[in-house]
Parts: C-alpha cells; sequence; structure tokens
C-alpha cells in the first residue's frame, strides 16, 4: 500500500472531523494501527483539531459545576436504580491527583440516603421552572403584541372599508357631474345657437296658465322643447308635441316626465318644415294623430 | 500519540474502574474545552449546560467503548459532546423549545461561522489568523455545524472537490501549529 498516497488522499482529515460513515471510520482506523506513519499523521491531524476545539473554550458560569455533576448523578442512578442502589458511600474516598494541581476540591458525590437534601438537587427543578416562566412570560408579550397588531389592523381594516366608500361615492357624483355638465352643455349650446328659432307656445283656455317653448333650427332640422309650466298629465297620459305644416299636424314625439316638470331641454323628432307648435294629452306612448280637444299649448313661429 | 503525560491516563484508568468521584475531576479538566465547542454550536447558556450534562452521562454510561489505543481520551469526549450539540440543534424538540425565541435565534443556528466570532480565548484569534477566511469557513460548517462535505458544497454553492480542497488545507495549517 502507498502510504504517501493514502495520507494525501484527505480521508484522514475526513475521519477527524467525523464526516466519514462508520465502516469507513474503523478501516481508517485499522489502517492507523497496521502502519506507524499513518497513525503519526492522523494524530498530528486529530491534534490540530483538539486545539482548535480547546482554542474556544469558555470557563462555565458559576454554580454550573455543581448543577451539571448532581445532574449526571441523578440521570446515571435513574438509569440503574437496581445496580447501583446499595453503593457505599464513595465520597471521602482517598484520591489524590497525580498532579497538584488537580485536587477534588469538593466533591459531590454522596451517600444516597444524604442527596435529596442537598441543595444542589434542587437547582435542576428550579432551573425548568424558570425556563417555563420566561415562556410564560414570552407568550405573554406575545399575546399582548399580538392583540394591539389585531386591534390596529382592525382599525385599518375600517378605515380603508370607509376610505373606499368615499371613493365610491366621489365616483358617482363627479360622473353625475359630468353628465350633468355635458348635458347643460349641450342645452346651452342649443340655446346660444343663432340658427334656433324660439317658438313660444301659450297656453290655450283648457290650460291658460301652461306655458312652453320649442327651439327649432330649420337648417338641421332639430327640434328641442323647453316648458315653463305645464298641468300634470292624468295617470297614463303624456304630453306630446306636434308640428303644425301648411295645417297638418306632424308628430314631434312624446315629452318625458322630467321635461313635462320643466326640468332640462329635450330633443325631440326632426321636422322637415313647420310654422306652428302645439302639445295635446295622449295615451302613454303617443298617438298617431292628436287629440284637439286636449290641446294645452299652441304657438305659431315668427 | 501526542504526549499523555498530564495524568490522562490515570482519569481513564479511574473511569473505566467505575470511580464517580472521578467524573469531578472530569468536569474540572475538560468542561471549559467542551462548554465552549457545546456553546459555540447551540449559542445558548442553558441549552448547552443541558448538552454538557447530557455527554457525561454518555461519556460515563459507554465508557467501556472508548479505546485508548485510537486516540486521547479529549478528542473522544469532545467528539461525544459536540455530536450531541449537533444532534440537539437538529432535533425536532430542539426547534419545539425555541418557538417562543425571538426569529433571529432560531434562524442563526445552524448558519456558517462568522470569521468575526470571538469567544474568550486568546489562542482562537492567533489560530484562525493562520486560516484564510474560506478555509475557516469551510472547516466551522464540518465541525461545528454538522454539514457533510456535500452539505457545504451545497450551502455555499462550491464544487465538491473545492470544499475538500480547503478543509484538507484549514486541517493542514492547525494541525502545523502544534507540531
Amino acid at each position: 500500500m502507498d502510504i504517501q498516497q493514502y495520507i494525501e488522499s484527505g480521508i484522514l482529515e475526513e475521519y477527524a472531523l467525523g464526516v466519514l460513515p462508520e465502516a469507513d471510520r474503523a478501516e481508517v482506523e485499522r489502517i492507523a494501527a497496521t502502519y506507524p506513519e499513518i497513525r503519526h499523521e492522523l494524530n498530528s491531524i486529530v491534534g490540530g483539531l483538539d486545539t482548535y476545539a480547546e482554542a474556544h473554550s469558555l470557563t462555565p458560569p458559576s454554580g454550573m459545576r455543581e448543577r451539571v455533576l448532581a445532574g449526571w448523578q441523578q440521570a446515571i442512578r435513574a438509569e440503574q436504580p437496581a445496580a447501583t442502589a446499595p453503593v457505599a458511600p464513595v465520597a471521602e474516598a482517598p484520591y489524590t491527583a497525580p498532579q497538584a494541581a488537580a485536587p477534588v476540591a469538593e466533591p459531590v458525590v454522596r451517600p444516597i440516603g444524604s442527596a435529596p437534601q442537598t441543595p444542589s438537587y434542587e437547582e435542576a427543578p428550579r432551573r425548568g421552572f424558570g425556563w417555563l416562566m420566561a415562556a410564560s412570560v414570552a407568550l405573554l408579550l406575545s399575546l399582548a403584541g399580538n392583540y394591539i397588531l389585531y386591534n390596529r389592523w382592525q382599525n385599518t381594516e375600517t378605515a380603508l372599508f370607509a376610505a373606499q366608500n368615499d371613493q365610491a361615492r366621489f365616483a358617482a357624483a363627479q360622473q353625475a357631474s359630468q353628465k350633468q355638465l355635458s348635458s347643460q352643455g349641450r342645452e346651452l349650446a342649443v340655446l346660444r345657437d343663432v340658427q334656433f328659432q324660439s317658438v313660444t307656445l301659450a297656453g290655450t283656455p283648457a290650460a291658460p296658465s301652461a306655458k312652453a317653448r320649442v327651439l327649432y333650427n330649420p337648417a338641421t332640422k332639430a327640434v328641442y322643447v323647453d316648458v315653463h309650466s305645464l298641468p300634470a298629465p292624468p295617470a297614463g297620459k303624456q304630453y306630446q308635441l306636434w308640428a303644425l305644416d301648411n295645417g297638418k299636424p306632424v308628430d314631434a314625439g312624446v315629452l318625458a316626465a322630467t321635461t313635462a316638470a320643466g326640468d332640462s331641454l329635450q330633443q325631440m323628432k326632426d321636422i322637415t318644415s313647420a310654422q306652428a307648435f302645439a302639445m295635446t294629452v295622449e295615451d302613454a306612448g303617443g298617438s298617431a294623430s292628436p287629440t284637439l280637444s286636449t290641446m294645452t299649448v299652441l304657438g305659431k313661429m315668427l | 500519540m501526542p504526549p499523555v503525560s498530564d495524568g490522562e491516563d490515570l482519569l481513564v484508568q479511574r473511569l473505566r474502574d467505575r470511580d464517580e468521584a472521578a467524573m469531578t475531576l472530569f468536569y474540572d479538566r475538560y468542561s471549559a474545552a467542551l462548554y465552549g465547542v457545546i456553546m459555540r454550536i447551540v449559542k445558548k447558556e442553558e441549552e448547552a449546560e443541558d448538552v454538557l450534562q447530557e455527554g457525561m452521562v454518555k461519556i460515563w454510561n459507554s465508557f467501556s467503548s472508548y479505546d485508548a489505543s485510537k486516540g486521547r481520551l479529549f478528542t473522544w469526549v469532545m467528539n461525544v459532546c459536540r455530536n450531541l450539540a449537533i444532534d440537539r440543534i437538529r432535533s425536532r424538540q430542539y426547534r419545539v423549545g425555541t418557538r417562543t425565541q425571538p426569529l433571529e435565534d432560531s434562524a442563526a443556528v445552524r448558519e456558517p461561522a462568522s470569521p468575526t466570532f470571538r469567544p474568550e480565548h486568546i489562542g482562537l484569534q492567533e489560530m484562525t489568523k493562520k486560516l484564510s477566511p474560506d478555509q475557516q469557513q469551510v472547516v466551522d460548517m464540518l465541525y461545528f455545524g454538522g454539514y457533510t462535505q456535500s452539505e457545504v458544497a451545497d450551502e455555499l454553492n462550491l464544487p465538491l472537490g473545492t470544499v475538500k480542497t480547503r478543509a484538507r488545507a484549514a486541517i493542514k495549517v492547525l494541525s502545523k501549529l502544534i507540531r
């Protein structure tokens, strides 16, 4: 076997790091036992890592020595109570360290009978309780934090809904204003247009206070009606506008309820030619020919 | 083998004889080194104390499996405690136990060592000065993090060969320091 090649392969470093599978570990140990040169190399590699580990030394906190030794003793007795129960007091067993630097200063191994009374035994549960307390406090803090965050979240949610509602309301209002603005713009354009002729329709003896106006553009044939005041039509009835062309009535369309109430201008059917306009009360939807007895307003073009 | 002149063989003999008082001696002799490495891995005093105690129980109970011809007692007990600590950070029990802890604690457990980690020991800085940051990162992940070499390669996005080379180079540097 090529010893140098084996050393160079890196398997000894892997062994020292503990990253080898068990079978490979055993093989390394077998080879190291056979070849002193490899054993020597392995020892120096392991020693290097040991020194690195040792360089991380930390002095344990005070009080840990007693806790850990007591805990260790409790654990090994719990694991084999039958075997070690009749143990003889070994605490005072005379032992002198080979070096003076390592005296057994304070043996914690005591006769089993006195064990439960030693203060160090009570440290372990107390430490467990401390853990529990810390966890409980952490949980309470967490709950309080969650409660506050939940409330804030709820408030934010409410505020968000309110803002969204407002936003929707403003959007609707704005849309309505826009619509109104554009219809008023159109009405204004009609009213300001010099091509439109204004025809005043005065009330007939049947409705003396009635008053309306027709705006007629002979060039574009457009007809608008503008109501000042009209008696409310009976249920199921509607006002209908007629153009009179050479004495012959021509249907110009029915008035919407809002138009009859005087809310806004209404564009009617196009009329090719007319000398006068009149309105009658007809069944809803209009009639083919006017019911002259219900004529409410009438006006001639100038 | 490195010289074992400082009473380690006598301690081994007493432990083999099931001398419970020898465990006190064991503690005085090894607790700082073991506790330092365990702390380096689990990062919490309470956890480290638990692991050290558990390690001592395991060392006592399985002492018959220690073979002095294969290596020093120090190496063996260090590996027992190191493996327990690594098991601890990987176990579910640990994660449940840390559920109410701040997030940064639980997330940091498996992170590779920061090169600026500085326990209260003068030797460490001198040792790590000899290692490149890359080498130290790899050796720390392997030795303290419980990573396999392939896991280190995945974690650091390096070819496996590079990880092996760095680990070997790092250990060469460390073992040269004691030759």
